[in-house]
């Protein structure tokens, strides 16, 4: 079904673990293909993303051609649907994770790696820009380590990732990281979360006036799905 | 097979010559109480246009009767009516002579005969146009007339059928410095638009959108949350917005969206434009945060309300005419259309370009 990525569903959890370490053309298209299954797929909660990537395969561009830059907005649309996705994303990291998969790591809800991991944006030193992972890593670590990490395109170790706040946690064994980061999840509501997604990315770009709007008008929104009234009715019964 | 669906061909707006500023609004009606200035200063509008009476010596806006209010509808719609419409048909060189159906929309003021009578008085429609005049339906009616034009199109290939809205808001006003009368007077703005649609083979190569569906969807324990009823102590007609309608808008907008889309097998992702009414700052953002759009997809929506306020059943049509302006559409592309108002309604319609 897939060839450059693995997708895998037990119960509400779903896994994409990247099989191919350079992200091309047809990994883009596995992506998005799995992203357009899983906006439909109600029953999965929790997306886990997880492989190593050392970032994008320069055999899909040919030298002799002018650049391409409309597979750069296709690479940006879809990290941006990760990021939007309405599931929990949990990000996995167990190696070096580089450029475009560095840039999904940071479009996930959690994030987790092990100790053999890195993290890394060389595209400065290749004379390109590391996608919008100029927009969104300075949100993660602050701006002047955003400008160290991207202008230099020094490795940052796992542990210094989390230090940083690049990770939630860092690991010896990934599987146990991966469990326990989605057991910190195991109670959440997948409507409150990705709203509250929604409204601490936009918390760096709107004004207080107009956050407070968007804040309400996602709060109504949270109130009044089923499953928060069925906690509602249950904290009643039990007060 | 033909493939007879209506097109929308052109649209063009007109507004009033005189506009306004929020603070010129507090100025003329001399609003002192600090939360209804409030209103007018926070309502992400910052402009509208009016046909307003010249203020007296005192610098105040002398009170208009429910008779100067219902002539000044009449007045205001011959003037920006007509140029909407002008602006609609010249780009395809069209003369009010070639318009076979003329639909008329209005909620801001009642008349028998009703806009499209004088319209075809006005400018020289042929005596054999067909017309219906929708009244009464407020900032919705957009889409509901849309869908009876598009209907008639449809089953009178090659004739053009012209829709336009007419909203003079400013001759709904009642100035009486209560807050259900300043939420109302701090939003609606006047403004017309006018809408080209024809189901044609030979506009198979034009770039004009199809229309492909609509979808209603009404929420009659709501009739109440916006209304527009006699104001016995006033003595005139007197809009009213309850606070709730941003959170029951937003807590139904889902379901005629849902329906509309997978009656067509489409996803929200495949939707490329979003053409969403102007109905306000709190209306938007439950739009947004309820059917999962951004503020890029409602720009045009933001935009329109900044520079005219809401122009009930013309929004739509002002963000639709942005939209194509802007040149970002590509052939292929989905559109939705969404419009909410009094029922309490929400009205959708999918476009294709």
């Amino acid at each position: 079904m897939y060839e450059t990525i693995d997708y895998a569903e037990s119960g509400d959890i779903s896994t994409v673990t990247l099989r191919r370490s350079r992200i091309n053309v047809a990994q883009l298209r596995e992506l998005e293909r799995v992203l357009d299954h899983l906006e439909d797929y109600g029953k999965t909660r929790v997306l886990v993303l997880r492989g190593h990537s050392d970032g994008i395969d320069f055999a899909d561009f040919d030298p002799r051609e002018p650049m391409d830059i409309h597979g750069f907005n296709k690479w940006e649309k879809l990290v941006n649907r990760l990021e939007r996705l309405e599931k929990i994303t949990v990000a996995a990291a167990d190696g070096p994770t580089v450029g475009g998969g560095f840039q999904l790591f940071l479009a996930c809800d959690l994030r987790v790696c092990t100790t053999n991991a890195s993290f890394a944006l060389p595209e400065v030193n290749l004379g390109f820009l590391p996608g919008m992972a100029t927009f969104r890593l300075a949100k993660y670590v602050g701006l002047g380590h955003a400008k160290r990490i991207i202008i230099s395109g020094a490795s940052v170790s796992a542990d210094e990732a989390l230090r940083l706040g690049l990770v939630d946690r860092v690991v010896t064994d990934l599987e146990g990281g991966i469990t326990a980061a989605i057991q910190t999840i195991a109670a959440g509501n997948v409507v409150a979360a990705t709203l509250a997604r929604r409204l601490l990315n936009e918390s760096y770009g709107a004004a207080v006036e107009d956050a407070i709007g968007h804040f309400l008008a996602a709060q109504h929104r949270a109130l009044n799905q089923s499953a928060f009234l069925e906690t509602l009715k249950k904290e009643r019964k039990n007060s | 097979m033909l493939d007879t669906r209506p097109r929308l061909l052109s649209v063009g707006t007109a507004h009033p010559p005189r506009q306004y500023r929020q603070e010129d609004l507090i100025r003329l009606y001399q609003v002192t109480d600090p939360r209804l200035t409030s209103l007018f200063q926070s309502s992400h509008i910052a402009t509208r246009y009016f046909y307003l009476p010249e203020p007296g010596p005192d610098g105040k806006a002398p009170e208009e009767s429910t008779g100067d209010l219902l002539k000044k509808h009449l007045r205001g719609a011959m003037e920006i009516g007509p140029l909407a419409i002008e602006r609609c048909l010249a780009p395809l060189g069209l003369k009010v002579t070639d318009i076979d159906y003329l639909c008329c929309i209005t909620t801001t003021g009642y008349l028998a005969p009703g806009l499209t009578a004088h319209l075809i008085r006005r400018m020289g429609f042929r005596e054999d146009c067909a017309r219906a005049d929708i009244v009464g339906m407020g900032c919705n009616a957009g889409l509901n007339g849309l869908n009876a034009v598009s209907s008639w199109a449809m089953s009178n290939p090659g004739k053009n059928a012209l829709m336009v809205c007419i909203e003079i808001c400013s001759a709904a006003y009642v100035f009486d410095h209560s807050m259900r009368t300043a939420i109302v007077n701090s939003l609606f703005g006047d403004g017309s638009a006018a809408l080209l649609v024809r189901a044609s083979e030979r506009d198979e190569r034009s770039f004009a959108p199809k229309v492909l569906g609509f979808c209603s969807h009404i929420i009659p324990d709501a009739i109440g949350a916006m209304r527009y009823d006699w104001d016995d102590k006033q003595h005139k007609f007197s809009f009213y917005l309850d606070r709730d309608i941003p959170y029951v808008v937003g807590a139904n907008a889902e379901k005629p969206l849902t329906r509309l889309l997978d009656r067509h097998n489409l996803r929200r992702r495949h939707i490329k434009h979003w053409i969403v009414h102007s109905g306000g700052k709190k209306v938007v953002d439950a739009i947004k945060y309820n059917i999962g759009i951004t503020e890029h997809d409602v720009r045009h929506t933001a935009s329109v309300l900044r520079d005219y306020g809401n122009v009930s059943s013309a929004s739509f049509l002002f963000s639709f005419q942005r939209l194509l302006q802007e040149g970002r559409v590509r052939t292929g592309d989905y559109g939705v259309l969404m419009t909410m108002g009094p029922g309490s309604t929400i009205e959708t319609a999918l476009v294709r370009w």
